[in-house]
């Protein structure tokens, strides 16, 4: 039994999710687009305890936490420390190879086409598939775009882990969640992903004096 | 649980299975000398390899084995991974004695990197025998995802520009089509338990549990996830046009590793799609499945041979070369017939050992020659005889040639497609297999035969560098004349299991 209260309480946190997200899109800075990770994954963690709440699965407050301590905490930590150890005197995305501006435009188009999608999906559906289900959908499409749209390899690590807290919304929401065994096993995954690749951006900037992906071109067939 | 672990043989050896990779990289961790932690890597790859082969006597007799309430799940399919793990593990190992130890000498890595190169070895073998054994397909996604990680950093051992971008490249589109498996995989458990909610219970995630309510699932659902799961783990699997990185991380690789990476990860990758293909099958027909399993093995198969026929890279062309066989293997399966499915099992351990077998001999050479370039390596059989000798066995078996094994699979699996009558995929792959003996086996007679440009010392590299490659040599002899009588009864069996959709519709 669902009041209609909480449904705009959910529809709320929603969009709160994804202007956080659009925070990716629209600054240029190193540390910023760390900061709007950290806004999106605190608003995750709020919404998984609302659905833990809605449902009264006692797992998911602790994936919440879990989320919250490991992805709101301790990556962005590792990630400030890369940002700011990183020797690369402009720490700004310059020319990325689609424009800002419409960067802005094409993400609000995934954004409708993730609404799009869902609708043509049989899904049988509660509130809560309703109203997270597209925003995770969101998320992984402008994680995606990010990896394929931006030139620095920091901002593309933040869309793997942008494309990562949209499929974690995708399966908390229509699942509930897995058993706390797997979760661990998926933090623990992402935890050790994001440490090797800073390990991989360091040395990334050491050899090419730049984390700009245009340095990494040179292995094809031709 | 603890009165299971004593009671039963099996619990005990899968506890074994992956403990003894974990112990070996902490003792490597702690002992830190050279001559230590390699004696300790090739002994608990040797561990690994007896295990493996006590457990897949055991599945022989009892066809599945479950232990720890279902967490950990072996049947004849998961028997065939683990050979291919277990084998070309132990003669990784053994061959990275060789091959690191002359890296070393070479002052090209120094002590640190040698232990974090057997640490992550074995982290490595951990992380690709958890596929194969585990039941819940989340852990088994959890498994694949970290392998990907710990071979990023035995990718990245050596620092250098082509090395760093090869494994950013991995990295990155790796990560992106396994999340997309993961899609696949959290629909699948969704409409397992679309009807009752298990709440915190992981059994909704298990393979047999899917298989027993398969024929339930809502037939759109299905499709849709499957989908997800053929891309998703086929990029990892390396099934084109989602192989991209592929050709980078293998040749950028050290030479052991990059035996493993073709040779077994590939498998483990593939292995997922054949999990939940028996789970489609069961669901709504083999027909869906299958049809997309030989629309991007023919891709695989087309676009590899287009890419070895121009290659000047030796350990691209061999990267290229596992795409193609991928390939091979995915179109079998797709064949859906009782032989084509035998050919593809026996198709996996057939192109692990020969791949391997290349690999190795493509780690002697490029050292030998200090070039991977193609134009640059001529008369191996003059500079090195024997590494020579299996380089020519390898390439000439890889192309298909009889009497050696790989033409012994190849030719079930065509046989296979003309008896399932797919006549045009049947066709293609022909064609491309043509374009692709032309094309690798002029490269191979030009390096192998063709006179040195520059004199050389006439030389093999070290007897620990030889002993991998003639055992493989042998197991290459052997399995183009017959296969063993066990292993025939477990490749019978593990067709049964993939053809049981089938059954059942």
């Amino acid at each position: 039994m669902i009041l209609p209260t909480e449904i705009n309480v959910l529809d709320i946190s929603a969009a709160i999710l994804l202007v956080a997200t659009f925070g990716l899109i629209v600054r240029r800075g190193f540390s910023n687009w760390v900061h709007a990770y950290r806004y999106q994954t605190i608003v995750l963690a709020g919404i998984v305890a609302l659905i833990a709440l809605i449902t009264d699965i006692w797992e998911l407050y602790i994936v919440s936490a879990l989320t919250f301590g490991i992805k709101a905490i301790v990556i962005p930590k590792i990630l400030f420390y890369v940002t700011k150890k990183l020797d690369s005197p402009i720490k700004l995305e310059t020319n990325p190879y689609i424009s800002m501006k419409l960067s802005v435009i094409v993400s609000a188009l995934l954004v409708a086409m993730s609404y799009f999608i869902f609708l043509q999906l049989n899904i049988e559906s509660n509130e809560i598939i309703q109203v997270f289900l597209p925003v995770s959908f969101s998320l992984f499409f402008i994680g995606l775009f990010v990896i394929i749209s931006r030139r620095k390899a920091l901002n593309q690590m933040v869309g793997l882990l942008t494309i990562e807290n949209g499929l974690f919304l995708f399966a908390v929401s229509l699942t509930h969640g897995f058993s706390l065994i797997i979760e661990i096993g998926l933090m623990a995954d992402i935890l050790l992903g994001v440490i090797i690749s800073s390990i991989l951006l360091f040395r990334m900037s050491k050899t090419f004096d730049s984390i700009d992906i245009k340095n990494l071109e040179s292995l094809r067939d031709d | 649980m603890f009165s299971e672990l004593f009671s039963s043989l099996e619990s005990l050896l899968i506890l074994a299975l992956i403990l003894t990779p974990i112990i070996s990289g902490l003792l490597v961790t702690f002992l830190k000398r050279k001559k230590i932690i390699e004696a300790v890597t090739v002994f608990s790859s040797f561990l690994i390899l007896i295990e493996g082969l006590v457990l897949i006597n055991s599945i022989l007799e009892y066809k599945t084995i479950s232990v720890f309430n279902g967490i950990f799940y072996v049947d004849s399919l998961s028997g065939i991974i683990i050979i291919t793990i277990s084998l070309v593990g132990f003669l990784s190992s053994l061959y990275s004695v060789n091959y690191m130890g002359r890296q070393y000498d070479k002052l090209i890595i120094d002590e640190s990197k040698l232990v974090r190169y057997y640490q992550g070895f074995n982290m490595f073998l951990f992380t690709m025998l958890l596929v194969p054994i585990s039941n819940n397909m989340g852990i088994m996604w959890i498994a694949i995802e970290a392998t990907t990680l710990v071979s990023v950093l035995l990718i990245m051992l050596y620092v250098k520009q082509s090395s760093i971008e090869a494994s950013w490249k991995y990295l990155l589109i790796a990560t992106v089509g396994l999340s997309l498996a993961l899609f696949g995989t959290i629909f699948f458990y969704y409409v397992n338990t679309i009807d009752d909610p298990l709440g915190g219970d992981a059994s909704g995630m298990n393979w047999t549990n899917l298989v027993e309510n398969a024929s339930g699932f809502d037939p759109n659902l299905v499709k849709l996830a499957f989908i997800f799961i053929i891309v998703g783990f086929g990029t990892k699997a390396g099934l084109a046009p989602m192989h991209t990185w592929l050709p980078d991380a293998h040749s950028e690789a050290p030479s052991p590793i990059s035996a493993l990476l073709s040779g077994v990860l590939l498998n483990c990758a593939f292995y997922g799609i054949l999990r939940f293909h028996i789970i489609t099958s069961n669901s709504i027909g083999s027909h869906f499945s299958n049809t997309l399993l030989i629309i991007l093995g023919i891709v695989s198969i087309g676009i590899a041979a287009a890419s070895i026929y121009f290659q000047k890279d030796l350990k691209r062309m061999l990267a290229f070369s596992s795409v193609e066989h991928m390939g091979i293997i995915s179109v079998a399966i797709g064949f859906g017939s009782v032989i084509g499915i035998f050919g593809a099992l026996l198709h996996i351990i057939n192109h692990a050992v020969v791949k391997s077998l290349l690999f190795f001999a493509s780690g002697s050479i490029s050292q030998k020659y200090g070039t991977k370039l193609i134009s640059d390596t001529r008369g191996i059989i003059q500079t090195m005889p024997i590494t020579g000798f299996v380089f020519l066995i390898g390439g000439l078996a890889i192309i298909g040639m009889p009497p050696f094994n790989i033409f012994m699979s190849e030719f079930l699996i065509l046989s296979s497609g003309f008896e399932s009558e797919n006549f045009v995929p049947s066709m293609l792959v022909i064609l491309f297999l043509v374009i692709i003996f032309a094309g690798f086996g002029k490269h191979l007679l030009r390096m192998v035969f063709g006179s040195p440009i520059q004199s050389m010392k006439k030389e093999d590299l070290g007897i620990l560098s030889i002993i991998p490659m003639l055992v493989l040599v042998a197991i290459i002899f052997v399995m183009g004349a017959y296969v063993p009588e066990p292993l025939q009864t477990l490749i019978e069996d593990s067709s049964q299991i993939l053809l049981s959709g089938d059954i059942h519709n």
